[in-house]
């Protein structure tokens, strides 16, 4: 890795960081571009490290641990901490020997490690020292002790002997179960509400009823890069494109190729799209959850046309398939440029006239204002992403903070409030939806001529010889929920570790200061508020929140399973 | 007040719900559909099986001698990539997405292609067609190789060299 120190000068503030992890916590660097530096420390200072950078304004993007015992007989866990401020990301990584496989927690002093410590325990049995609560987050309740799917020895295709439950669920005793499987969800997940009275007093989470093994699959034989980006696709339902888009630029960022300017545009604009539509379908889904029905209905009305333009410029309504390494695979025309901007003008005019109505029913803005409410410090501590950010006054923004694909050729403003509740997170994404707006328009005013795929790929060219093995990107994309962050670390012809991130994954933790002191009735409401989209989330994890609360209520005997919000 | 806004909105968007299957659906000339493969034209060289992201084409050997590209609908995700990497243009991505069946046989379409087996061994050297085809640019000397798979044709041609050079093989 002799481009160790080849971008070091260029960002002064990294270097300082970069000198502080080497020259005080003993850190040596093994790896190194513009926009990310890989450290890696001693174990021992794993704490202090974490400390430092919080400090330093870092938000914890996630955690990825990784099998290196092919490789070096021992354990990783990259800890990936972003710079928002100035725009680039510090990966830290501790390694743990096969025979002593442990690492210290951090969720002390960084409360956002809570759920990605939790699945590299699950995932690949690094054991956490020095945390207090340790449960299984991912992995469900009757998974064998010893096996960790995502070692490198278990087969991509394993499937465990089924057992016989060991205990049986019993009705909390004061708590409203909401799930797994509820008419208010439209994926399976468990959300049990601790009341007192009509109040809620606590939160208990229990996910990753619906998850897949995707990052196991993709490091499994049966797929190759050139496959990934369609696997990529198909871990959201609404935001796929955003994974599939991230996916690929991290590929693309580990081969060190760029691809041709107007691919980035057509990129760039698609996603838009995507937001425009997805902001939409949320702003239908919480109209119905308030029992507008009114309200979703035209909402959805508005929102079709952008998906029947989605088919027309991609080839399908959802899961678009446009994305290829390199570039992508259909070029936008004079006729559907002219297509795209009367399906905007008519959205815009039709929105602007729904969104006005939407936010002036008394019913509905007496039920969202001041309901839900997360802190500007608790939103930092969890290190909380998109939406549910910006409405608690956290200025953080991908598109902003590590401007990506053509972000930098339209200027857009990014709407920021600070009453952290559910009136402000229908605010941010009302606004989101004519920003999205504006910025499609001014790209296609400027959309640049060219070819739209790299000259070195095509779908007939096999990408595997250009992607090195033994290479580190990670790329994060603001996806309609907030940031979408992929770690990558690659192998021969397919990655070696493929690590997603989607946002809910972030936010789900918030949802606990959230509905703490609210009725039971703005519940559903509140849980709809960050837009959780709990496919993304549990593609492959456990997790456990934090609190500073004694109190522990188990949801299950053993207790395994249940996780703290 | 708002009741009155939005019954305006109402009156001016009407009625959008379609009465499909009653009407036709909206598909826009870039939607893609399932694929449908011409026999005539395919080779059977198994290209769109290697990019195929789902695996819902496969190539089969039979034990009746014939190589069979298989397309299985229901594993499809319409990415068309298929198409794009076909060498002989065989596939094309059609509009049709009401593939709705009882069995699931329905949603298999298959393509049968004879074998050409090495005139020695007796070994699969390849589907019939792509011989055919390929062997059609081949003429003089080679032209009485093509039908020996490629150990055969090594023993055949070193055998050759040897018995024209004197040494007894």
């Amino acid at each position: 890795m002799g481009e160790q120190s080849k971008y070091l000068p260029e960002c002064p503030e990294m270097g300082e960081v970069v000198r502080k992890l080497t020259e005080e916590y003993g850190g040596h660097v093994i790896f190194s571009r513009e926009s990310e530096v890989y450290v890696e420390v001693p174990r021992h200072e794993l704490r202090d490290v974490a400390k430092y950078l919080y400090s330093s304004g870092a938000f914890l993007k996630t955690c990825a641990a990784v099998d290196e015992r092919p490789l070096n007989r021992s354990f990783a866990l990259y800890h990936i901490f972003g710079m928002d401020s100035k725009g680039y990301d510090v990966i830290v990584k501790v390694s743990a020997p096969e025979d002593d496989a442990w690492v210290p927690s951090i969720v002390d002093v960084v409360p956002a490690a809570d759920w990605c410590e939790l699945e590299a325990r699950d995932m690949v049995g690094i054991e956490l020292k020095g945390r207090r609560l340790v449960r299984r987050l991912v992995l469900p309740e009757d998974w064998p002790e010893d096996i960790h799917p995502l070692r490198k020895e278990v087969p991509h295709d394993f499937r465990p002997p089924s057992v016989k439950a060991e205990s049986e669920f019993r009705p909390p005793e004061r708590g409203i179960p909401i799930g797994p499987y509820h008419p208010v969800l439209h994926e399976p997940e468990y959300f049990e509400l601790l009341v007192e009275g009509e109040t809620v007093v606590d939160v208990y989470y229990r996910g990753f009823h619906v998850h897949r093994g995707i990052e196991k699959l993709g490091e499994s034989p049966r797929f190759t890069y050139q496959k990934i980006p369609f696997l990529a696709e198909r871990i959201c339902g609404i935001c796929g494109f955003v994974h599939s888009t991230c996916a690929i630029m991290a590929m693309e960022k580990a081969a060190g190729l760029r691809p041709p300017e107007r691919a980035e545009f057509i990129r760039t604009i698609v996603l838009e799209l995507e937001r425009i539509h997805s902001h939409l379908l949320w702003v239908g889904v919480a109209a119905h959850v308030l029992g507008y029905d009114a309200g979703f209905m035209h909402t959805w009305r508005v929102r079709e046309p952008v998906m029947i333009l989605s088919e027309l410029i991609t080839g399908s309504r959802k899961t678009y398939g446009l994305n290829l390494v390199g570039g992508v695979r259909r070029d936008i025309d004079k006729n559907k440029m002219e297509k795209i901007m009367k399906t905007l003008d008519r959205v815009e005019k039709e929105f602007k006239e729904l969104a006005n109505l939407l936010v002036s029913v008394p019913q509905i803005r007496r039920r969202a204002q001041g309901t839900g409410v997360l802190t500007r410090s608790e939103a930092r501590a969890l290190s909380v992403v998109g939406p549910v950010a910006r409405a608690s006054g956290l200025y953080r923004d991908v598109r902003k903070d590590y401007p990506y694909l053509a972000y930098e050729e339209a200027s857009f403003k990014v709407p920021l409030y600070t009453e952290g509740d559910n009136l402000a997170r229908v605010l941010v994404r009302v606004e989101e939806v004519f920003e999205s707006i504006s910025i499609i328009r001014q790209l296609l005013d400027k959309l640049p001529g060219g070819p739209i795929m790299h000259e070195k790929c095509s779908a007939i060219i096999p990408v595997d010889e250009l992607i090195p093995p033994g290479k580190y990107a990670v790329a994060a994309i603001e996806a309609p929920r907030g940031e979408d962050v992929h770690f990558l670390m690659t192998g021969e012809g397919r990655p070696y570790r493929w690590r997603v991130r989607a946002p809910t994954y972030q936010n789900i933790p918030a949802l606990r200061p959230m509905l703490r002191g609210d009725p039971l009735a703005d519940a559903p409401l509140t849980i709809a508020s960050i837009d959780p989209c709990f496919s993304c989330t549990d593609r492959a994890l456990v997790i456990d929140v934090r609190t500073g609360r004694a109190r522990t209520i188990k949801l299950w005997d053993g207790g395994v399973g249940t996780c703290r919000l | 007040m708002s009741i009155m806004k939005l019954l305006s909105i109402a009156a001016r968007a009407k009625v959008v719900t379609r009465r499909y299957p009653f009407e036709p659906p909206v598909v826009t000339e870039g939607f893609r559909g399932k694929i449908e493969v011409d026999p005539k034209l395919c080779w059977g060289c198994g290209v769109c099986t290697r990019i195929c992201p789902p695996n819902a084409l496969t190539l089969k050997k039979r034990e009746d001698g014939t190589l069979v590209l298989s397309y299985f609908m229901g594993r499809c995700i319409f990415c068309g990539m298929c198409a794009e990497v076909c060498p002989r243009g065989a596939i094309t991505v059609t509009k049709e997405f009401e593939l709705a069946s009882l069995t699931a046989e329905d949603l298999v379409r298959n393509v049968k292609h004879d074998v050409v087996r090495c005139r020695i061994c007796g070994r699969v050297i390849g589907p019939a067609v792509e011989m055919r085809e390929a062997t059609k640019s081949v003429g003089g000397a080679e032209a009485k190789y093509y039908d020996l798979c490629p150990e055969c044709r090594k023993l055949v041609v070193a055998r050759g060299i040897m018995t024209k050079v004197g040494v007894r093989p």
